[in-house]
């Protein structure tokens, strides 16, 4: 068996396979079909101050080899969140990320200040293509994004903090350069691609909030590129997501650069995707004779 | 709950764009409720989502599910042959529970809406079901001898081309006195829940009411919080998890 742990910001990972937020809630749900304490880590649902109800339904349909999501930051509040499933995923042994949102600054500054020191890591969801207010519109432009990250950061005393990057964005290697600028630990990316879906005969998009956030393998090529770029763009580490199905597909973004992954839609698609990822990782590393996940990181050979 | 690799047994049109697929399972899920539903895949890989169907019949390892084609993905899955493996989750939600106490069951059924209620006749041979379901016209009738298990059996249709020309909520409401219901299960298209329940209000019943309510679904585990329905109380509910059967006046319908 290769050693599949990994170390980011001084946060040691038992393998590098992370819950994507959004697609695995607080844990709770997976951990009543297999011991989620065999994956590397969870970002949780995006959380806010105060609790959410979210978008009208219906908020998902699907595409070629995709989904479309506008959930809408629906969540039970950070309160909640650090007296009732904290406690549950210490328990397990897995790093612990906390996805955060806001509508405004402060916000992000606030939620920043009540969960320093409680969890492993904080991720700054800017990029949220759902929500009308703060979220995305604080991920686009560069100057914002160094703003966000920098206010979140004097707000983490203990907590490294990573900062999840939009994809729909004019330079995402100016993009990260920004949140390397404001004081980011390490950046995530990519979140989800906005799109639509319409429904011909109704003449009408599928979901509730007309676009929302695309996933899923069919994304898988762009993410990578955008993850490749990004990872040569800035000293921090990346974590790559995008449509990740399988544990070749998580070894690609490693080798684009990526010192771990998220998985996301995967979880929709087959409910044991995190630990068959990391399996098949595991698999590859030793059909390939590669002792060490760590090496094929940035090992990517350009044309 | 576990996810597991089925074996297709058969699948065959029983109504008009309506299919009855069964598939073997290689191991036992454990016990299945009526008003439960599975998540199964189309065999189409480029849909990455299962399918959420409630369970018809659970013998064995055989389950049952019956679906109609609506878009691509159930339109892979009404191809399904004998012998393709297809992925399936299951058993999930809530499910219907009668309490020990009610003897006389009322059966609203609307559509597709009648495949989840089947499987609650066939397992409770102690109770009296009283069953009305309605369909649009005579070509999208089917599962009718499922129903005959019922003390009574009153299918109509919107235009009167088989039985009589009514729905279903109307039907039950016609003959409400002489049913004597301890409780009423039903499952149908929003515009009937919603008309059963202001019958419900209109006439000051109290009859105890439960409705099975549909979705589009993420994961149907509860976790992606993408189906929820609105309680009465403001807050959500994932009808996945929490349900997909709720108390009628639970919930904003």
């Amino acid at each position: 068996m290769a050693n599949l742990s990994v170390n980011i910001c001084g946060v040691s990972f038992k393998n590098p396979v992370i819950a994507a937020s959004g697609t695995y809630g607080f844990g709770r749900e997976f951990n009543e079909v297999y011991d989620i304490s065999c994956i590397g880590g969870i970002s949780t649902k995006g959380m806010t101050n105060l609790p959410r109800l979210g978008n009208k339904v219906p908020r998902i349909a699907e595409g070629n080899s995709v989904i479309l999501n506008a959930v809408g930051l629906q969540n039970p509040g950070v309160e909640h969140f650090i007296k009732y499933d904290l406690p549950f995923l210490k328990e397990k042994g897995i790093v612990i990320i906390a996805n955060v949102a806001g509508s405004t600054l402060e916000d992000y500054g606030k939620i920043c200040a009540t969960l320093d020191g409680l969890v492993d890591m904080v991720e700054l969801n800017i990029s949220c293509p759902n929500v009308r207010a703060g979220g995305m519109a604080l991920g686009i432009k560069p100057a914002n994004i160094e703003e966000v990250t920098s206010l979140a950061k004097s707000n983490l005393k203990k907590t490294p903090l990573i900062v999840k990057l939009s994809p729909n964005v004019e330079s995402i290697t100016i993009n990260a350069q920004a949140a390397e600028r404001g004081g980011a630990d390490c950046v995530s990316l990519v979140n989800t691609f906005t799109g639509m879906v319409i429904d011909l005969e109704k003449r009408k998009p599928v979901i509730a909030n007309n676009t929302g956030g695309v996933s899923g393998a069919g994304i898988k090529p762009i993410a990578l590129k955008m993850v490749y770029e990004a990872a040569h763009a800035v000293k921090i580490p990346v974590i790559g997501m995008g449509g990740i199905m399988t544990g070749r597909d998580a070894l690609e973004f490693m080798c684009a650069g990526a010192k771990a992954v998220q998985v996301g839609t995967a979880n929709f698609a087959d409910v044991n995707a995190m630990p068959r990822i990391i399996k098949e990782m595991d698999e590859w590393l030793n059909a390939h004779d590669i002792k060490d996940v760590n090496e094929i990181v940035d090992t990517l050979k350009l044309n | 709950m576990k996810e597991v690799l089925s074996t297709v047994k058969s699948c065959s049109q029983i109504a008009q764009n309506v299919y009855s697929l069964t598939v073997t399972l290689p191991e036992s899920a454990g016990e299945i409720k009526g008003g439960q539903f599975l998540n199964i895949a189309t065999g189409d890989n480029s849909r990455l989502l299962k399918r959420p169907f409630g369970i018809v019949k659970a013998e064995g390892l055989d389950i049952t599910v019956c679906f109609q084609v609506k878009g691509e993905g159930t339109v892979a899955l009404s191809k399904a042959k004998q012998g393709d493996k297809l992925s399936v989750l299951l058993p999930l939600g809530n499910g219907f529970n009668l309490p020990e106490n009610a003897k006389n069951i009322v059966v609203l059924g609307g559509g597709v809406g009648i495949f989840p209620l089947i499987p609650v006749i066939a397992t409770n041979p102690d109770k009296n079901f009283y069953s009305y379901i309605g369909f649009r016209n005579d070509k999208c009738v089917c599962l009718l001898d499922e129903f005959n298990k019922s003390k009574k059996l009153t299918v109509v249709t919107d235009d009167g081309s088989y039985g009589q020309k009514d729905n279903a909520v109307n039907a039950y409401f016609k003959d409400k006195q002489s049913v004597k219901a301890d409780m009423i299960i039903a499952c149908g298209p929003p515009v009937m829940l919603r008309a059963l329940k202001a019958k419900l209000k209109e006439e000051n019943d109290s009859t105890p009411c439960l409705v099975s309510l549909e979705e589009r679904m993420g994961c149907g585990i509860g976790a992606c919080l993408v189906c929820v329905c609105k309680k009465s109380d403001g807050n959500n509910a994932r009808v996945c998890k929490d349900g997909p059967v709720f108390d009628i006046n639970e919930v904003e319908l």
